[in-house]
């Protein structure tokens, strides 16, 4: 579409539709989106409820499949793939922030750090991960058991859990939506500082204008369609530009 | 209540899963109760009436009046009648026909040579009753025989030697006689008397070849005339028999026949089958248990949210044992209905495999309905019992609070309660094993034992869960190190879920060490007291087999190899009173091929009238040399002996012996259990062996072994019994099993998004469901390792209270390779066990997985 940039895109979709379910009751949560998420950019995703948002994260990170339309994560088309590779995709190339229940509670939080690797029985990169530990401040946690973290430590884990393999693209969904606003703003940080400074990739879904202040850029998303994008986003602008979602559908 | 029962009856429609295992468990258990129940009243019926049948002719039975009976022996011994009785009980008023029953011991051998049946029920031959009503057998094909050497057999028996009319063959009487099959013959309309072998032979030969001298018979069978009624007949007859003789009604004779059946065949049977069908539910308790203990434990938000809305704590019980009672219900009564499909089934079945079952409607008695139902109902209501009272505790707060995962029972108190059971347990049954041997002591310790296994499971199952696992994660990397957490998760799931494999591996180990004692205990006793290098033998086991020839003994004897070779037969007299078995043979070539051990007195003087007796048993009778014995033989006399020898040890030659001049006056069919032989010097065991084969093929081929075959074969009981074992086993393994799966499926629904997310970071399909199999494999190693140690101890008590309880020396013996066999299919179990869940958890839907709430 616009964007255009020098940059290569990690992660895109090109014409993706999604409908669930089919005859009368079929609804179509994705309606035509192309968009690229830039390598080395932080994106947000916006959307009030049922924007589809959640559902176009899904099906670029090869958690969902397309109704029709394309997916790329690099160069590899998404629905080409069997489920067998499309797990090996998401193990070695793609990183996870979920909302909430995002780490194995047998496991410690060294484990669950380096759990992908250990899937891919990989040993990946001592120093990246040191480096990870130390940026996420966990060290002195290192061997504590999920249960006996707060909510916020719970989320930095997972944010290290989901760089520690140096995947293409990191997907987040509401990271922060579990978490006070303090928590939520270290979080928030974290992911901002992956990408400036370790030159990661992350797209990020949130309902949060504050939380979407600190991407470098803001799609928006309003029935299914991609409605507007926002460089260098502040809460107040995004909140601006939400409320016009409000009452009256999706003026472009 | 109302409420309560409508909340139970809608969850368990949207749980069906969670309650299959449950319910197969009860299914399985009931099923396998009622089953066992029906068909025992169905052959007890069936048989009744097969005898009945076959013997509807027969008023009457004359035959002598007393038994002896021996120590293990349920059936006596009675001495034979006079033929010529016949002739007098012909003439008394009231008596249309009277024939005599000759019957001893025939082992028809078969067209391949090898001899019919002998692993058991008895090998008969008989003379031939021309008198149809008479005979117990009816002539289905053929004729009867008229000649010396023309025989008649059941059809059964024809069937198995593949044998048809016409044909000739050997039966080992035990001299071997040549017959030739004239006709075939059902009993009670069936193929034969269960898997009794019969040959019908002509008078004149059953008197020469089945009794010791011609003109005796078992008994004598009489038909009333017109009009006489059976009491009537016995009344009649009564005055006119000599002193010692009896008369019985026919009614009273078919019922002792079937009694016999019975106690010496149904009731064994049928109670293994009780046994194995309690130890079976015992397995379905511990599987139940869990299922309700894991489901009320997922529920708590939903009792909980139950509770805050004002339900009371009555009600929240209430609704899970309406629950349990649903399920307990169903499937009892589906059990039921499986118990007596299989009794039916196993009634089509047997007479496909040879074995005819009795015909006849099946017999489904009110106990037989009511004790399964109860049962199933009991113990299904009773493991839930627990569990329903947690629920009913649950907090309204807890409806509020994120539900954490159970990591309780490995309490302290559990460790101190445990370790003070298992403590009792050793005590109890050390005292019962050394100090003062008993087996009720040693049988209190081995339930104290389980029970503190059972208590210990959760506090052991932490500790012995990562040992066993240690080496899955290096192994099997990031997915054994998941599936070895998971497993230690929930100490007290994976030991509840464990237990019921538990017990089931440990009947089987406890069999099995027991098994390999037996046989090493045989073989201790062989190399022991047999000293000679080989032993002549009809294989046989329980009543079958027709013993060898007594000529077989001197022949062998008489070979050039050969230097010493001695028969054992065997004879019947009450000593002092007491029924007793005795050795018949020459008393100083035993000597010579068996160790006796110490002999104080001599036994080449017994003569006719002395006798040689065991330590342990002149201890009991209170005898020592140069005493006198009173010996009370079958045919009712009673002679003198003189202890003139007590040896010491007696395991093959048994506690009397007695000289063949002795017996002579008082014998019956003669023959020897087995002919010992030790060669002369130089000669080679292969050189000698062949020797003894060739005189050996004179009387119809006894086997001839060595030292080692015969130890081998006379453990060869053992293994069949085992086998038997091990088939009712698995059942209680395959509930075990359901167990496992159950536990396994409960708990993947729980960890759901845990699964998901695992899925969503790039678990593949085959290495989540290789994580679910492990851990399967873990809880039936837990499962596994436990029984087979319990299993272990509780064989060495029961070998070591045996052996106490009797006065010969049981050895103890473990058997390595079958065990590591145990162990692997224990594994294996679990490994199946784990393949459905493993599947299911496969083909979760990561997003649904993983979507928030």
């Amino acid at each position: 579409m616009t964007a255009t940039t020098a940059r290569k895109d990690a992660a895109r979709v090109a014409g993706a539709v999604k409908v669930y379910g089919s005859g009368d009751t079929a609804v179509r949560a994705l309606d035509g989106v192309s968009v690229g998420f830039p390598a080395g950019r932080f994106t947000a995703i916006m959307g009030p409820s049922g924007s589809g948002k959640s559902t176009l994260m899904h099906c670029a990170a090869g958690l969902d499949t397309l109704t029709s339309g394309t997916a790329y994560i690099g160069d590899t088309e998404l629905g080409t793939l069997d489920d067998r590779r499309l797990t090996l995709l998401r193990r070695d190339r793609i990183g996870f922030v979920f909302q909430a229940f995002n780490l194995i509670p047998t496991l410690t939080v060294a484990e669950n750090i380096a759990l992908p690797m250990d899937l891919a029985g990989t040993k990946g990169s001592r120093e990246w991960t040191d480096a990870l530990v130390d940026v996420v401040g966990l060290r002195d946690r290192l061997h504590h058991r999920p249960s006996e973290l707060s909510g916020g430590q719970q989320q930095r884990v997972a944010v290290a859990r989901a760089f520690a393999g140096q995947p293409d693209v990191v997907f987040a969904d509401e990271p922060t939506g579990n978490l006070d606003s303090r928590s939520g703003e270290e979080v928030l940080n974290l992911l901002g500082r992956a990408v400036r400074q370790m030159d990661r990739t992350v797209v990020m879904v949130t309902h949060d204008p504050v939380a979407a202040a600190h991407a470098d850029e803001v799609v928006f998303l309003a029935d299914g369609r991609l409605v507007d994008r926002m460089e260098n986003p502040t809460a107040d602008k995004v909140l601006d530009r939400m409320k016009a979602f409000d009452g009256k559908g999706a003026p472009v | 209540m109302n409420a309560a029962l409508r909340l139970s009856v809608s969850s368990l429609r949207s749980h069906k899963r969670r309650f299959a295992g449950t319910f197969f468990a009860v299914l399985l258990g009931v099923a396998f109760l009622a089953g066992t129940l029906v068909m025992g009243d169905t052959l007890r019926a069936g048989f009744d009436t097969m005898f009945g049948n076959a013997t509807k002719g027969t008023d009457a039975v004359v035959r002598s009046a007393d038994t002896i009976t021996t120590p293990g022996q349920s059936q006596g011994v009675r001495a034979p009648v006079g033929t010529d009785l016949v002739r007098t009980i012909e003439r008394t008023p009231g008596v249309a026909a009277a024939a005599p029953d000759i019957q001893g011991a025939g082992q028809l051998i078969g067209s391949d040579g090898k001899p019919i049946g002998g692993q058991g029920p008895p090998t008969l031959a008989g003379n031939w009753i021309d008198d149809p009503l008479l005979n117990a057998y009816r002539l289905a094909e053929g004729r009867a025989p008229v000649k010396s050497g023309e025989v008649v057999v059941n059809r059964g028996t024809a069937e198995k030697g593949h044998l048809k009319i016409g044909d000739t063959t050997v039966l080992r009487t035990p001299d071997p006689v040549r017959v030739t099959i004239v006709g075939l013959a059902t009993f009670g309309g069936e193929d034969g008397m269960a898997q009794v072998t019969f040959t019908g032979m002509t008078q004149a030969d059953a008197e020469k070849y089945l009794t010791a001298k011609p003109g005796e018979a078992a008994s004598i069978r009489v038909r009333a005339g017109p009009g006489v009624g059976q009491q009537e007949l016995v009344s009649d007859l009564t005055p006119v028999l000599p002193e010692g003789v009896e008369a019985i009604t026919g009614q009273e004779s078919a019922q002792e026949n079937t009694d016999m059946v019975s106690s010496q065949f149904l009731t064994i049977f049928t109670t293994l089958l009780l046994v194995f069908s309690g130890i079976a539910l015992l397995v379905a308790t511990f599987s139940i248990h869990n299922t309700f203990a894991i489901v009320v434990a997922q529920r708590t938000r939903e009792n909980a949210l139950l509770r805050a809305l004002g339900a009371s704590r009555r009600q929240v019980t209430a609704s899970t044992l309406a629950e349990a009672s649903v399920v307990a219900v169903t499937a009892s009564a589906v059990g039921l209905a499986g118990g007596i499909g299989i009794a039916a089934g196993l009634q089509a079945l047997f007479p496909a495999i040879g074995f005819p079952f009795p015909e006849g409607d099946l017999v489904i008695s009110a106990l037989s309905l009511l004790l399964p139902l109860g049962v199933g109902i009991v113990v299904c209501l009773g493991s839930a019992l627990l569990p329903a009272a947690r629920a009913g505790r649950t907090a309204p707060l807890a409806a509020l609070r994120e539900t954490a995962v159970d990591e309780s029972g490995a309490s302290r108190g559990r460790a101190v309660v445990g370790g003070g059971l298992a403590a009792l347990a050793l005590g109890v049954t050390l005292t019962g094993v050394l100090l003062t041997p008993s087996l009720w002591l040693a049988g209190l310790g081995a339930v104290l034992a389980l029970a503190a296994f059972v208590v210990l499971g959760p506090v052991a199952s932490t500790t012995v869960v990562r040992v066993l696992g240690a080496p899955l994660g290096k192994l099997r990397g990031v997915t054994g190190g998941l599936a070895r957490r998971n497993a230690l998760r929930s100490p007290k799931r994976t030991a509840a879920t464990a237990g019921a494999l538990m017990i089931g591996v440990t009947v089987v180990s406890l069999f099995t060490v027991f098994g390999a004692s037996l046989k090493a205990t045989m073989d201790q006793t062989v190399s022991r007291s047999f000293a000679g290098d080989v032993a002549v033998s009809t294989p046989s086991f329980g009543a079958g087999g027709s013993g060898l020839s007594p000529k077989l003994a001197p022949a062998i004897a008489g070979q050039p190899t050969v230097e010493y070779a001695v028969g054992l037969g065997k004879g019947v007299a009450e000593v002092n009173g007491k029924g007793r078995a005795l050795t018949v043979t020459d008393p100083v070539t035993l000597g010579k091929v068996f160790d006796l051990g110490d002999v104080q007195g001599s036994l080449s003087g017994l003569g006719s009238d002395g006798i040689a007796i065991t330590r342990t048993e002149a201890a009991k009778q209170h005898l020592a040399t140069g005493d006198t014995a009173r010996l009370t033989f079958t045919d009712g006399r009673k002679t003198n002996f003189t202890v003139r020898a007590v040896y010491g040890q007696s395991e093959l030659a048994g506690d009397y012996v007695i000289t063949r001049a002795a017996w002579a006056p008082h014998r019956t069919q003669d023959s020897d259990t087995v002919v010992a032989v030790s060669f002369k010097d130089g000669v080679s065991t292969a050189q000698g062996k062949a020797a003894v084969e060739k005189v050996a093929e004179r009387y119809g081929s006894p086997e001839v072994q060595t030292r080692d075959e015969y130890a081998q074969s006379s453990a060869g009981g053992i293994d069949m019994m085992l086998t038997l074992v091990y088939a009712l086993l698995a059942l209680a393994v395959l509930i075990a099993l359901l167990g496992i799966a159950n536990t396994l499926t409960l708990a993947i629904h729980e960890r759901t998004r845990e699964l998901g997310l695992l899925r969503a970071v790039g678990q593949t399909r085959a290495q989540l469901r290789a994580m679910v199999r492990w851990e399967s494999v873990l809880v039936a190693a837990f499962g596994t390792a436990g029984g087979l140690a319990l299993g272990a101890f509780l064989g060495w008590v029961l070998v070591e209270a045996s052996g106490g309880a009797s006065d010969s020396a049981f050895a103890f013996a473990i058997p390595p390779l079958r065990l590591v066999v145990v162990a692997l299919v224990g594994l294996a179990a679990g490994a199946l066990a784990g393949l459905r869940p493993a599947r299911r958890a496969a083909r979760l839907d990561v997003l649904r997985a993983i979507a928030t709430e």
